[in-house]
């Protein structure tokens, strides 16, 4: 394990010129420190929270100040190096001990922690920006402003393929394609689990979140298997018409009105492309559905996340009656708090 | 070693407890000694090929009980055919001639000996191993070089080691294999006759190692009584110095004999559950975690928090470690139960005295190789645990605990302090297996009756421990007695002295069922 991960690091370092600044996690680890300066800095940082209490989270469903204190422990983890026996300093910091003076070293000053954090509980600009990554399934994959933050549900989707291939192995060798990227989350957490004849397409219209996908992509190690195409939708994928195996995608769905009120993290932070759907947030979806048809191939499966009940419903409706005799074994898929979250079926065979 | 080497300090008072509580078993011990020899004596005289092997032990058992007549010929027993410690091997200068010359005949003195092998091992001058016992030497730390208290130290650890392997019953079964070896027509019925060669075998095994080690201590004895009598410093010193060799490696085994439950090498859960009572509660419940958090840091465990619940004011609700480590759920599950904790409330304004309770709870994670309960996906529930609001790309969460029902049994699990919501899940999902496989375990402990004791009902026990802090302080175990008068340290996850004293009363207890 450390050993592969000491490879992961050795790999990134050689494409981090990709991302300006680097996630805190992979910076170099150069900034001196002892255990004592970092617990006070620890005990700064958690004065700012009992301020916020439960107002974000009444305002807008934001963060209370317990799971702040967990953001902050996250973030030591990311920017504090461990000991050479890979055991985490966190402990140490909450109890006092004599080895209080040993140095450690930082992957940032505390200097520029303050200011992290301060941007953290006055701006709510988003953790996952501040420590550059998400850990998003067994994954770490690097993000920045610009580039939408990948959600827990989604990772669902991801199972959801699993079990899909699992039955139906011929699907495992095929081409999938990921439209509406982002990060790359679904193309990579997909690209895992095809077999080795298997590959992701994976597209997406911004140029940013086109160069954090490639790079995270390379993180993985994984671009003789996935190929990120910068576009919008379908477009980039002329050459794959008939041929998907699978299609999966995370589009825009929050309707335009819906913007304004979005938690401060999200609405203030978040790149409006990768969430407005328009004006009740299908337009996007429905645009992959109308397509969807002519990209997968017979049996190819398809996965799309929504905004919840209504949307799933009216999805479902339409690939069922709308475009008839298109798809079949069209079912909704609640995420773990039951919503109604996805969309899935598979392209029609033809008898 | 080094985990393990933290345990040693601050045990003298356990050991005394242990001593206090078989001061009325050396009686009984010596009952043993007389069964076994005459459980030997047919032995000797029938060996078969399969018991070869035991020549060795036999010899040196005989040694020793020619010891008591000459003691020249213990001397050569000693070198002949025990293994000493390394050390010595190179000062054979030290002996005398006449000594070097019985060495070469110690083989012979073996045989003729062998019906009175099983004799209690004893010093040139009478000294048994249930005298030392008895005598109550203090057991200082391992750095004092006083050899009456290593001596003390080892016998202990002997004791321990055969309070596990039921010496007892050992010896009664012993007396009934051999009696059947013995018999002519044992080979008439060849597979009867392998099993109970291989049972008496195996026996003989154990109880050989046992009785090495008692002459082991002995001898080591006599050497440095001889070479205080020859006023011999150089041998004093090196003899003191491998007994005290023997004071660790037996201590070693102790350890061993102590937690030789299937589990007990497993890692573990540990959950802290705050009783009723609000803030205080939740308090202590913390002050519970956090003890627990720097025992295990001390022993070199590594934690990590899987759940936790905090209180509304202060302290948790509830919260769930993660315990990896070789015996971490050995010594753990001495800790299972209610802990209650007595003193004036930071939070009471009036400044009343309080009490609190705090549950734990400890589940092992057995590992792969064992048979686990298989679990079926579809007879999960699995939730985001706090949920709230539209989710989805509305939402900017770092938090996503899951919650996992185990519908058939009820059984859940929460994991929220993952990183994402994939290994919230796995994490969550690995407390539900454990929880099921300790639930089928308790299950097939119930069906072998005679499993029942306290050590396998790990659950939410009864109330173990007192802490109190106010008017008096202390600290003292319900089961055994054991106590401390600073608070403090155990607070600062000083308990292995609680840990090793319950561990050995268990062993009381099972020699006593």
């Amino acid at each position: 394990m450390a050993a592969a991960a000491a490879a992961l690091r050795r790999l990134s370092a050689s494409c981090c010129s990709a991302l300006t600044p680097p996630p805190l996690f992979l910076r170099p680890p150069t900034y001196p420190s002892t255990v004592s300066h970092i617990r006070k800095w620890k005990q700064w940082a958690k004065t700012l929270t009992p301020s916020v209490g439960s107002s974000f989270a009444a305002l807008d469903n934001g963060p209370d100040a317990t799971l702040l204190c967990r953001e902050l422990n996250w973030l030591l983890d990311d920017v504090v190096v461990h000991q050479q026996d890979d055991t985490s300093l966190l402990p140490i910091l909450d109890h006092p001990r004599q080895d209080d003076s040993q140095p450690v070293y930082l992957r940032a000053s505390l200097d520029d922690l303050c200011l992290m954090w301060n941007q953290r509980i006055h701006q709510r600009r988003p953790f996952q920006y501040i420590v550059g990554c998400q850990h998003w399934r067994d994954l770490v994959l690097c993000v920045q402003e610009g580039v939408l933050i990948p959600r827990p549900e989604t990772e669902l989707i991801v199972d959801l393929v699993s079990d899909v291939i699992r039955e139906h192995s011929d699907l495992k060798d095929g081409v999938w394609a990921d439209l509406g990227t982002g990060s790359g989350a679904l193309a990579i957490g997909i690209g895992r689990i095809l077999a080795n004849g298997g590959k992701v397409v994976a597209t997406d219209l911004s140029p940013a979140a086109a160069a954090v996908a490639s790079y995270n992509v390379q993180r993985y190690n994984l671009q003789d298997k996935i190929e990120i195409r910068q576009g919008s939708w379908f477009e980039p994928l002329k050459d794959c018409q008939q041929k998907l195996a699978g299609l999966v995608s995370n589009p825009p769905y929050i309707p335009s009105h819906h913007i304004a009120g979005l938690q401060a993290e999200v609405g203030m932070h978040e790149p409006r492309l990768a969430l407005d759907g328009g004006s009740e947030g299908m337009d996007y979806l429905l645009h992959l559905c109308n397509e969807a048809a002519s990209m997968l191939k017979p049996g190819g499966f398809f996965a799309f996340e929504t905004n919840g009940k209504e949307h799933c419903q009216l999805l479902a409706d339409y690939l069922s009656n709308g475009l008839k005799g298109s798809f079949s074994e069209i079912k909704i898929v609640s995420d773990f708090a039951d919503i109604p979250r996805f969309v899935t079926g598979f392209r029609s065979v033809p008898k | 070693m080094g985990p393990r080497c933290d345990l040693l300090k601050g045990k003298n008072r356990t050991c005394m407890n242990i001593i206090r509580t078989t001061r009325n078993q050396s009686a009984a011990c010596l009952v043993d000694s007389t069964s076994i020899s005459s459980s030997f004596s047919p032995f000797s005289s029938s060996i078969s090929d399969q018991a070869v092997s035991d020549h060795d032990t036999v010899a040196s058992e005989t040694n020793l009980v020619g010891s008591l007549k000459n003691r020249l010929s213990y001397r050569q027993g000693t070198f002949a055919s025990i293994s000493s410690p390394s050390h010595w091997s190179g000062r054979c200068g030290f002996l005398k001639p006449e000594w070097c010359n019985l060495v070469s005949n110690g083989a012979q003195g073996v045989r003729f000996m062998g019906s009175q092998a099983a004799l209690e091992p004893k010093t040139s001058d009478g000294l048994t191993v249930e005298g030392i016992l008895s005598s109550h030497w203090p057991i200082l730390d391992e750095s004092e070089s006083d050899w009456k208290s290593h001596a003390a130290a080892v016998a202990q650890s002997i004791h321990l080691i055969k309070k596990r392997l039921q010496w007892q019953k050992l010896v009664v079964r012993l007396g009934l294999l051999s009696a059947q070896v013995n018999k002519p027509d044992l080979w008439d019925d060849p597979v009867q006759a392998g099993k109970i060669s291989r049972e008496h075998g195996s026996i003989m095994g154990k109880m050989k190692e046992v009785r090495s080690l008692e002459h082991q201590l002995l001898e080591h004895i006599d050497m440095i009584k001889l070479a205080r009598d020859e006023n011999d410093n150089e041998l004093e010193s090196e003899s003191i110095k491998a007994l005290l060799q023997m004071r660790k490696d037996s201590k070693e085994k102790e350890l061993q004999a102590m937690l030789s439950g299937e589990q007990d090498p497993c890692s573990c859960y540990l959950e802290v559950q705050a009783g009723a009572g609000g803030t205080e509660s939740n308090d202590w419940a913390a002050m519970v975690m956090k003890m627990y958090k720097l025992w295990a840091q001390r022993r070199g465990y590594d934690v990590s928090v899987v759940d936790e619940m905090l209180g509304e004011t202060a302290g948790i609700k509830r919260a769930t470690i993660k315990v990896e480590g070789e015996y971490a759920f050995g010594y753990a599950k001495a800790e299972v139960g209610v802990h209650r904790l007595v003193r004036i409330s930071p939070f009471d304004a009036a400044k009343r005295r309080h009490t609190s309770f705090a549950a734990v709870a400890v589940i092992p994670i057995l590992g792969d190789g064992s048979s686990r309960v298989k679990i079926n996906e579809s007879e999960l529930r699995i939730e985001r645990f706090r949920s709230g609001g539209p989710g989805g790309q509305h939402a900017n969460v770092t938090e996503s605990a899951v919650k996992i029902t185990h519908l058939p049994t009820g059984i859940t699990a929460t994991c929220q302090n993952e990183r994402s919501q994939h290994r919230n899940k796995a994490s969550a999902m690995a407390v539900v297996q454990s929880r099921l496989d300790q639930l089928e375990l308790a299950r097939e402990a119930q069906m072998n009756a005679q499993h029942t004791q306290s050590l396998t009902e790990i659950g939410w026990g009864n109330q173990i421990r007192t802490y109190v802090l106010h008017p008096y302080r202390m600290v003292k175990d319900l089961r055994t007695n054991y106590e401390v008068t600073d608070p403090d340290a155990v607070l600062e996850g000083d308990i292995d002295g609680f840990i090793l004293s319950y561990l050995s009363a268990s062993l009381d207890k099972d020699t006593d069922e």
